[in-house]
C-alpha cells in the first residue's frame, strides 16, 4: 500500500474518535492525534486495536509509542505491512 | 520533585465489552498487575472498571513525571501499579453531587496505590464511583498537600471541557488564595501552567476531562 492509501484508510480508523471533523477532512502527516484532532488519550488504545484489525498487523508497545501524529502512524503501519509481506 | 498529576475516566464512555478483551486490556496492563484484581473483584468492582482504574493511575503518573521530562512518552504497560489498597468495608458509592472538591482524601473512600516507572515510585489516590474514576498522584505517601476537584458538566464539546475545567480550577484558587488574576496556559511541552498576572507561579497544576466529567489537581 502507498502512504496515500494508508492515509485514506487511517482516516476511517480515526473518524469515530474525533469530534473535529473539519480537521479530519484536511489531515496531513503532521496532524497530531491529541493536540489537533482532540482525540482523548483514552481512545488511543482503540485506534491501535482498530488499526491492527484493519491491516491485520500487530503493533507492539515500542511502535505504539511512536504513533503521535498521522505521519508516524503511517510509518508504523507501513513498516508492519512490509514485515508481513 | 514538585509536581502533580490527575486523570478522570467517565465510565459511561468506556466500552466494557471491548475493555474485557485480552487484546485490549493487555495494551494497558502488564502481567504482574492482573492479580491485583482479585481483591477488587470481591468488592464487586467489574473488571472493565479495574482496567480503567489502572489506566487513570498510570496516566496520572505520566502527567506527574512529564512536567519534568518533556520527552516522556506514555506507554501504559511501562507504568506498573505495584499495590492497590481498598478501604475497609468498601462499597461503590454513587456520585450524586454536581461537584466535589477536597484537600487530601481523608474521609473519602479512596483506593491508595503505588505505581512505578523504572526506578521512580509514586503514590496514588483514586476515587471510584458508579459513574467515574478520579485519580491523583504524588511522590510522597501523603496527598494532604494536594487539592483536587471533580465536576459534572453538560456540554461535552472539547472546547467547553477545556474552558470549564480551567474555570473550575481558577474558582478554587481564588477562594483559597483570595486573588482573582489567575490564568492557565500551556507550556511548549503541553503541560498546563498557572499564571498570576503575568508571572508564572510555582504551583503545579494538572487538568483532565473525559466526556461530561472534568477534574483538576494542584499542590497547595
Amino acid at each position: 500500500m502507498t502512504r496515500t492509501e494508508i492515509l485514506d484508510e487511517l482516516k476511517k480508523v480515526i473518524a469515530p474518535y474525533t469530534t473535529n471533523k473539519e480537521m479530519l477532512a484536511s489531515i496531513n502527516e503532521q496532524t497530531d492525534l491529541i493536540k489537533d484532532l482532540k482525540i482523548n488519550s483514552a481512545n488511543l488504545v482503540d485506534i491501535i486495536i482498530d488499526a491492527e484489525a484493519k491491516y491485520d498487523i500487530e503493533i507492539d508497545y515500542d511502535s505504539a509509542d511512536k504513533m503521535v501524529n498521522v505521519g508516524t502512524c503511517i510509518d508504523v503501519i507501513s513498516e508492519k505491512l512490509n514485515q508481513k509481506a | 520533585m514538585i509536581s502533580t498529576g490527575n486523570d478522570i475516566v467517565a465510565l459511561s464512555a468506556i466500552n466494557a465489552a471491548r475493555t474485557n478483551q485480552h487484546k485490549f486490556y493487555s495494551k494497558i496492563l502488564s502481567d504482574s498487575e492482573t492479580p491485583l484484581y482479585n481483591e477488587l473483584s470481591l468488592a464487586g468492582i467489574p473488571f472493565e472498571n479495574f482496567v480503567w482504574l489502572l489506566w487513570s493511575i498510570k496516566e496520572s503518573a505520566y502527567k506527574f513525571l512529564q512536567r519534568h521530562n518533556a520527552g516522556l512518552v506514555f506507554t501504559p504497560v511501562k507504568f506498573v501499579v505495584e499495590e492497590l489498597r481498598l478501604p475497609s468495608a468498601y462499597i461503590i458509592e454513587n456520585f450524586d453531587a454536581i461537584a466535589e472538591e477536597g484537600i487530601g482524601f481523608n474521609g473519602y473512600p479512596a483506593l491508595n496505590g503505588i505505581v512505578t516507572f523504572g526506578e521512580v515510585k509514586l503514590h496514588s489516590c483514586s476515587l471510584l464511583y458508579d459513574k467515574l474514576i478520579s485519580t491523583v498522584v504524588n511522590d510522597i505517601d501523603n496527598l494532604e498537600n494536594t487539592c483536587w476537584g471533580i465536576k459534572l458538566i453538560s456540554d461535552t464539546t472539547h472546547e467547553n471541557q477545556s474552558t470549564e475545567v480551567r474555570q473550575f480550577l481558577i474558582e478554587r484558587l481564588k477562594r483559597l488564595y483570595g486573588h482573582d488574576d489567575f490564568r492557565v496556559d500551556k507550556n511548549e511541552n503541553g503541560c498546563p501552567i498557572l499564571f498570576e498576572g503575568n508571572e508564572e507561579t510555582p504551583i503545579p497544576i494538572s487538568l483532565s476531562h473525559h466526556e461530561n466529567i472534568i477534574g483538576y489537581s494542584f499542590r497547595g
